[in-house]
């Protein structure tokens, strides 16, 4: 009858391991995520439709419509005007209107997580952004890339610039707002951890 | 009872055998006075015959089972089923009280408690009465007593359930004089009374008038006649 | 084994003087696991609970963290202040819902005074978008008539025993509530007393700690002093006050809100480019994760050595066991007579081990308990922190969990001995 066992203590397991993170306000503007699957496939039905982030982009919207035909090459340097152009194009962004053909689809999209609401219960409200660090250091996204999300029910453990998948039905928010018409929203259903595929 | 046949020992490291016997038995409900200078292979052969020790060649059957047949768990509730146990001395958990000590046996084996008359604590109360400890000690913890009347609590609880087999290892050599006859007329009369077999074992001859059957461990051991 | 179990118990109670340091020390390492955990549950909690609904906190370029410490939870120090101008420039953002503006500095017997406008009680939210709600009385008007208005948090009518038309005076700059020293020290406002006329209900949040006055009143009392001292030969009284302009040029930070949450990046970047001052927006969560990840280093530090703590305790345990094996090899000998076989010699020793283990361990989280309960009134009044009297959660458990299989894994060490001694000794011992 022989049992053999090992002498002294295991190790103590820490509870709650802090995921490591890359500290916000980096500069680097990393390519968006890349979700698998073009744009616009169809899923089966009753399951969330995989989108990228392009797909929320409305066909016959183009921003820099103005400016071509600008010959950059003959300003000067520092010349006001070229701040002027931007200003313009960042105003374009502001006013970037959704798709509707998404508008009521069940979607699925990966993005990074800006936190807007803890609670006890977990994360409550919090917005999608297409890249990391779209806090500071980057230009912000444009009205139709920035998704404001509620996920039900609220999530723990995500922190800032977290990378997530979202599942849930694409609305959009309220018409008397700032963000020209209206911006994207979603209820999600599901929020789960997002992981590179592999290349 | 106990059938021993061909039976060699040889403690592990030790030069040689130290115990080598062709053949022992004794009958049931005898009482057995087993004689020997120390250090001849007297407690080893007890070891053997209570079945904590067990022999590679040969048999040690107690009650027609023979000890080396069976796995380790086994052997220990068998044990505790069919024997009982006196040391000289020591013989008491001293933590533990001395009703609960008489009672450790029934602990170890349903079957033993089942045996109980009215149930193992009346049969420890009945049995700790007999060998004439007050009841005031019952409650008290076991080191609290003396030499005297923790053998006779020893002897309470080597009898508990009526075994079939009690080994006795020179339970009297800590006690002087006076009590060591009480304590041997208890001793035999309660395996008499629970028709107990007894084995015991003492270098002490003078001891051995009362017993029905004397038996010399150098004689009966070829290893001792062979070193 | 009930029986086993017994006689394991009542052979450690029997041991009980050499055991009860070993009970002791595991006892403090129970405590410190769970004690830290509880505290680092609880702390983010607070801190989470404290402000919802705010989209931005705009104030001066310090950092993210610091600026939320100290405009939400009124700890640490602003090295600099904002202006109006930049306050009214953001509120004019077309994105921006409301503006409410807060100046910090002053302080009453130890509590933080905020000067802030009455927008303050319609928009500042905390925990699951709770509004504040007034317990007795009104807020104050935040008109020249009600310049000399307080309304005070829970935990400060509480503390100093405050009612409804209380006069308090206001004292310059943050002093520590132990250090009361009065006297020529103490920089009062001893001539512009106020009035008490609301108490907020329980947050369990800085706002209960925090004394509200109008942004005016803080104008006010500052009229005749310069630099934290008033100025030598000045002065003016009360009701004179309100005859200057009391327009707040200068405040600490101010809470936004926005009409849609999707345009906070845009505000935040019209914040960071605004020409005239350097000025900074920040996002409370973001801003509050940032500070989780800095204080994760630490927090993981004081768990690694906790659990060292934890195993030199176990290590004592098993050297006390070991070292009294010798003496209970005849106690082992008579178990083997009545029938334990060297795994339930096993058992028995492994199991006074683990009761050990257990008494220890639930001595530690009892007396973490208790020192949560005793320090929660201490640290609310001090940080504004709640630590709640509530049951453990699922890390707490865990830690519990752990330190009774290490107890019980550790304990089979001399249980494993005990088993070879028993095998060898049989009904003999050799000792």
């Amino acid at each position: 009858m022989t049992r053999v066992f090992l002498s002294l203590a295991v190790l103590l397991g820490l509870a709650g391991t802090a995921t490591a993170q890359a500290p916000a306000g980096v500069p680097a503007m990393k390519p968006p995520l890349a979700a698998p699957g073009a744009a616009g496939v169809a899923a089966k039905p009753g399951e969330p439709r995989t989108i990228t982030w392009e797909a929320l982009v409305p066909a016959d919207w183009d921003p820099f419509k103005d400016f071509k035909g600008i010959d950059f090459q003959m300003l000067d340097d520092g010349d006001p005007r070229a701040n002027e152009w931007l200003k313009k194009m960042r105003q374009a962004w502001d006013d970037a209107p959704v798709n509707p053909a998404l508008v009521g689809q069940v979607v699925r999209i990966p993005g990074f997580v800006v936190p807007l609401e803890d609670s006890k219960e977990g994360l409550k409200e919090f917005l999608l952004v297409p890249y990391f660090g779209a806090c500071i250091h980057s230009p912000p996204p444009p009205a139709n890339q920035i998704i404001h999300v509620l996920p039900n029910p609220p999530v723990k453990g995500v922190r800032s610039m977290d990378t997530v998948w979202i599942s849930g039905k694409l609305t959009t928010g309220k018409t008397d707002t700032y963000m020209g018409a209206s911006s994207y929203r979603i209820e999600a259903t599901q929020v789960a951890p997002y992981k590179e595929p592999a290349r | 009872m106990l059938e021993i046949r061909d039976l060699h020992y040889a403690w592990p490291g030790a030069g040689g055998e130290c115990l080598a016997i062709e053949r022992l038995d004794i009958a049931a409900g005898r009482a057995v006075f087993l004689h020997g200078p120390s250090g001849c292979g007297k407690s080893t052969l007890l070891g053997l015959m209570a079945g904590v020790l067990v022999a590679p060649r040969g048999q040690v059957r107690l009650l027609g089972q023979d000890w080396a047949a069976l796995r380790g768990g086994t052997r220990d509730a068998r044990r505790a089923e069919h024997v009982g146990v006196i040391f000289q001395q020591f013989n008491l958990l001293p933590y533990v009280s001395v009703a609960d000590n008489v009672l450790l046996p029934c602990r170890f084996s349903a079957a033993r408690a089942r045996r109980c008359a009215g149930g193992p604590v009346v049969a420890a109360q009945a049995l700790l009465q007999r060998v004439a400890l007050p009841p005031s000690l019952w409650p008290r913890r076991a080191d609290a007593l003396s030499v005297g009347q923790q053998q006779r609590v020893a002897a309470a609880r080597a009898l508990i359930g009526r075994p079939g087999l009690v080994i006795a290892d020179e339970p009297t050599s800590a006690l002087d004089a006076a009590l060591r006859d009480d304590f041997m007329a208890l001793l035999l009369e309660e395996c008499r009374a629970g028709g107990s077999t007894l084995v015991f074992v003492s270098h002490d001859e003078r001891l051995a008038a009362r017993f029905d059957e004397r038996l010399s461990l150098p004689a009966l051991n070829r290893a001792a006649a062979l070193s | 084994m009930t029986a086993l179990l017994q006689i394991a118990a009542r052979s450690a109670w029997n041991r009980r003087g050499t055991l009860a340091l070993v009970v002791l020390s595991i006892a403090l390492a129970t405590a410190l696991l769970i004690g830290l955990e509880r505290l680092r549950n609880d702390i983010r909690g607070s801190f989470t609970q404290s402000v919802s609904g705010t989209d931005l906190i705009v104030g001066a370029r310090t950092g993210p963290v610091q600026l939320m410490l100290y405009a939400v939870f009124r700890v640490g120090g602003a090295t600099n202040n904002i202006s109006m101008d930049g306050v009214r420039a953001v509120a004019a953002h077309r994105a921006v819902a409301w503006t409410v503006p807060i100046a910090l500095g002053d302080s009453h017997r130890g509590h933080p005074v905020l000067g802030t406008t009455a927008g303050y009680f319609e928009h500042f939210a905390y925990g699951d978008r709770q509004p504040l709600v007034l317990a007795q009385g009104r807020a104050f008007s935040g008109t020249l008539d009600g310049l000399y208005e307080a309304v005070l948090g829970a935990e400060v009518a509480q503390r100093l025993g405050y009612r409804l038309g209380q006069r308090i005076t206001l004292t310059h700059g943050l002093r520590a509530a132990g250090g009361d020293a009065g006297g020529e020290l103490a920089a009062e406002h001893a001539d512009k007393p106020f009035t008490v006329v609301g108490v907020l209900a329980r947050t369990g949040t800085p706002v209960d700690r925090t004394v509200h006055v109008s942004l005016q009143a803080i104008e006010a009392i500052h009229l005749d002093w310069a630099g934290g001292a008033p100025l030598p030969g000045v002065s003016i009284a009360a009701e004179h006050a309100r005859k200057f302009s009391l327009e707040p040029r200068q405040v600490t930070a101010a809470l936004v809100g926005l009409k849609n949450r999707v345009a906070v990046f845009n505000v935040q970047r019209f914040v960071a480019e605004y020409e005239a001052e350097p000025l900074l927006a920040v996002l409370p969560g973001v801003a509050l994760d940032e500070l989780w990840a800095a204080v994760g280093l630490g927090e993981r530090a004081l768990l690694a050595m906790s659990g060292l703590v934890a195993l030199v305790s176990l290590a004592s345990l098993v050297a006390v066991v070991l070292a009294g094996l010798n003496e209970r090899r005849r106690e082992l000998a008579v178990l083997r007579a009545v029938g334990a076989g060297p795994r339930h010699v096993l058992a028995l020793l492994a199991a006074e081990g683990a009761l050990v283990t257990l008494s220890g361990a639930m001595l530690g989280a009892a007396a973490a308990a208790g020192a949560v309960l005793a320090a929660g009134p201490w640290v609310q009044q001090r940080f504004g922190i709640t630590l709640q009297a509530t049951a453990p959660t699922v890390e707490q458990w865990a830690l519990f969990g752990a330190v009774l299989l290490a107890g019980m894994l550790a304990s089979l060490v001399p249980g494993w001995r005990a088993y070879r001694l028993s095998l060898a000794d049989g009904l003999t011992p050799r000792t």
